[in-house]
């Protein structure tokens, strides 16, 4: 049945009018990564309006091939110019640059494009192996345990709150409240609609995505008149020739940086909130510790490039690995693919791979394809996506502002979703010159209705309260995910405070603790090893800690690396 | 007001906001055989908004008023903010006249107005931006309507024609 599956999958990926649309998926997603200032969510958004008349894994297909061209069209402008094009790409600058000005840039592109490569294909096989067996367990999920595990995703906005905790906490609900306007999903009851018939049917997930992020970026994106009539880039360097042999031979001497790099990418795409920009300089400095050579990094040395890339787009795998597994979003792009998903009526959930399984394997098989399509175009098409970034700012905002017009009136072929982009628009540019964190109120917009949902689903089995709380016995599950959304919500505090308060030697521990209680309840006796398992570890973790007199010298010297 | 700063203001327009939605929950029609009626999670939600923005108004009272800003009145505010105005305005006016002029015209307009607010103001400059203005919109309307076949707004006038 597996194999038919995938065979069905690959049979539908290989279509013409599909691979057409993955070459174009990419190519934008290589042109919006080059670009300082796009995002690879805004890019991801942008794409969304395209693929509503298409059948959902030609349109999926499309927006992973963005995803991926645009993970490592970061890497362009990072080398040739040191302004990192994406946040992925950050830790790229930092030896990519100095190679391409000791005369190298061929070389560093190729080094950095083929480590995209590696990293991807890597995680994508972990996508293939992982996230099946990781839908196999959401199979126990109830819908208490549902309900739990979008809380702990609506925790996430935490994290993604950035400097103003508050605000973006805020900024999250108000992304909630912004759902619960117009028909309930549940008793088709219109409400908060103040008796406004172009209320009554709320406002769609796009309209207020485009608005509040797409709008707002481009606003701020020419809002300095003088900067917004500059090229974006001017000294791009578009003599370049890619050394394609030298970097794979590079690489392959690199192999281990490469794995480890790889894998540090696929760990962070699983955690929530952790996504390509915190990857980069997480391989980055893990690369730096591991070499015998650390003085060099920064210097222009191969293996700066290696860690960060391959990293950047392993953790594109392991984001897709979870949200496809237990249907939650680990980072602001995933967010913007489920509700890419939603769209095409495709909820992603524990059974989604058991009960989509050829669009699941389609997804696996398009984001395996997306980085050889990568690697062609940018091998091909690299003077012409340079040349893109020559392009003044506001010519760009222009066009791009009236194919969002025209994307988003494809989707229900009416004004008011038009209307609703330029409300919104308002607002997003609003909250930006206000300082208010725009994320969190996409994943409040992307996880409201779900919420909602899953509440009234886990209310109609059993209204008792309580027991969702207390119950470790009963729902293991839920008080897992419980306890990991309060551990979820302090992660951005133990980040912050990290080296520099004691609380945060005890934190992880307890984590680890917290965690293991309910995996007692847990059906299985792998689960209760597991659970053992991480007892123990607090345990010693705990006690070293305790021996070493609770000192913080090993992660000041950390962070003064890090800064370094 | 001496003490109030952007913030303070924020939180109280939020709560204010937050206080008409709570307001129109009671408005929502209950129904008998709802486990959980559809008032129960918007209340739910502008609970939590509301403690979160309490907190949030007493930590920009402590705050105290803003530093000196950029200053200029209205015509400042107007001057720093004129780009995204331009933007606005231009986008407004197009989702105006859709009907009228339909997405090509009216698309191509848009696209051309807002390039020659934005951008500089010559001759040539004017030449390149009714050129890339066009191309970019028949580019586009084009793979609209023949290749993914959607009916884009005609508009009177191109029905007309």
């Amino acid at each position: 049945m597996m194999w038919e599956n995938f065979t069905e999958a690959l049979y539908a990926v290989f279509q013409l009018k599909t691979m057409l649309l993955m070459f174009l998926g990419t190519g934008a997603g290589l042109i919006a990564g080059a670009i300082p200032g796009f995002t690879i969510a805004m890019a991801v958004i942008l794409t969304l309006p395209f693929t509503f008349a298409m059948p959902p894994l030609q349109g999926l297909a499309t927006m992973i091939g963005v995803f991926v061209g645009g993970l490592s069209g970061g890497l362009m402008s990072g080398i040739l110019t040191g302004i990192p094009g994406t946040p992925s790409s950050i830790a790229t600058t930092f030896d990519g640059f100095p190679m391409a000005r000791a005369g190298r840039p061929g070389l560093a592109l190729g080094l950095g494009v083929w480590s995209s490569f590696f990293g991807g294909l890597i995680s994508a096989v972990a996508l293939v192996l992982l996230a099946p067996l990781l839908a196999d367990l959401g199979l126990e999920f109830g819908p208490w345990d549902y309900f739990s595990l979008v809380l702990f995703a609506l925790t996430i906005t935490a994290s993604l709150a950035g400097t103003n905790m508050l605000k973006g906490l805020i900024a999250g609900v108000v992304g909630l409240l912004i759902r619960t306007i117009g028909e309930d999903d549940i008793n088709g009851i219109a409400r908060l609609d103040f008796g406004m018939e172009s209320l009554k049917s709320g406002f769609q997930f796009l309209p207020v995505l485009i608005g509040l992020f797409a709008f707002g970026q481009l606003l701020s994106d020419v809002k300095d008149r003088v900067q917004a009539r500059q090229p974006l880039m001017k000294d791009t360097g578009v003599a370049v020739k890619v050394e394609h042999l030298e970097a794979i031979k590079t690489i392959f001497r690199s192999w281990i940086n490469l794995l480890r790099s790889s894998f540090i990418g696929i760990f962070v795409g699983v955690l929530p909130a952790a996504g390509g920009s915190i990857s980069n300089i997480l391989a980055y400095d893990q690369a730096k510790k591991a070499s015998r050579t650390p003085e060099k990094f920064g210097t222009g040395i191969a293996d700066g490039i290696i860690a960060p890339e391959s990293a950047n787009n392993a953790t594109a795998g392991g984001a897709l690995m979870i949200l496809m597994a237990l249907g939650i979003p680990g980072d602001l792009v995933a967010a913007v693919m489920l509700g890419a998903l939603l769209i095409h009526d495709v909820a992603p959930s524990p059974t989604f791979i058991t009960e989509n399984a050829v669009l699941a394997y389609g997804i696996f098989i398009a984001f395996f394809i997306a980085h050889p399509i990568m690697i062609m175009l940018q091998a091909v098409c690299l003077r012409g996506f340079l040349l893109v970034t020559r392009v003044p700012m506001y010519t760009l905002a222009a066009v791009i502002l009236a194919y969002c017009a025209i994307g988003v009136f494809a989707l229900e072929n009416s004004t008011h979703d038009l209307w609703t982009v330029l409300i919104f628009g308002v607002l997003g540019y609003a909250m930006r010159v206000l300082r208010f964190p725009i994320a969190p109120m996409i994943l409040g917009v992307v996880l409201g209705n779900m919420a909602e949902l899953n509440l009234s689903r886990a209310y109609a089995t059993a209204s008792d309260m309580t027991m969702f709380v207390t119950s470790f016995a009963l729902r293991p599950w839920s008080a897992f995910f419980l306890l990991l959304g309060v551990f979820s919500v302090g992660f951005p505090w133990y980040q912050k405070e990290y080296g520099r308060k004691k609380w945060t030697l005890v934190y992880i521990p307890a984590m680890a603790a917290a965690l293991a209680l309910p995996m007692f309840f847990m059906q299985g006796s792998v689960r209760t090893f597991v659970a053992a398992a991480l007892l123990a570890w607090a345990a010693y973790a705990l006690w070293k800690r305790h021996a070493g007199g609770w000192k913080l010298e090993a992660q000041e010297d950390h962070i003064a690396a890090m800064k370094e | 007001m001496a003490r109030l700063n952007t913030d303070t203001v924020c939180a109280i327009v939020i709560l204010a906001a937050g206080g008409v939605f709570f307001w129109a929950t009671f408005h929502i029609p209950k129904m008998g055989y709802a486990s959980l009626g559809a008032e129960v999670w918007p209340r739910v939600v502008l609970v939590l908004l509301f403690a979160l923005t309490f907190a949030y108004l007493f930590q920009s009272l402590k705050r105290g008023p803003d530093e000196k800003g950029e200053g200029g009145g209205v015509m400042g505010w107007i001057g720093r903010y004129q780009n995204a105005l331009w933007c606005y305005a231009l986008f407004g006016g197009f989702l105006y006249t859709l009907n009228y002029l339909g997405m090509l015209i009216g698309g191509t307009l848009f696209v051309f107005l807002t390039l020659t607010a934005l951008g500089e103001r010559t001759l040539r400059a004017h030449a390149v931006h009714a050129a890339v203005a066009f191309i970019s919109i028949a580019f586009m309307w084009s793979i609209f309507t023949y290749g993914l076949k959607v009916i884009l707004p005609q508009g009177e006038i191109f029905s007309a024609w």
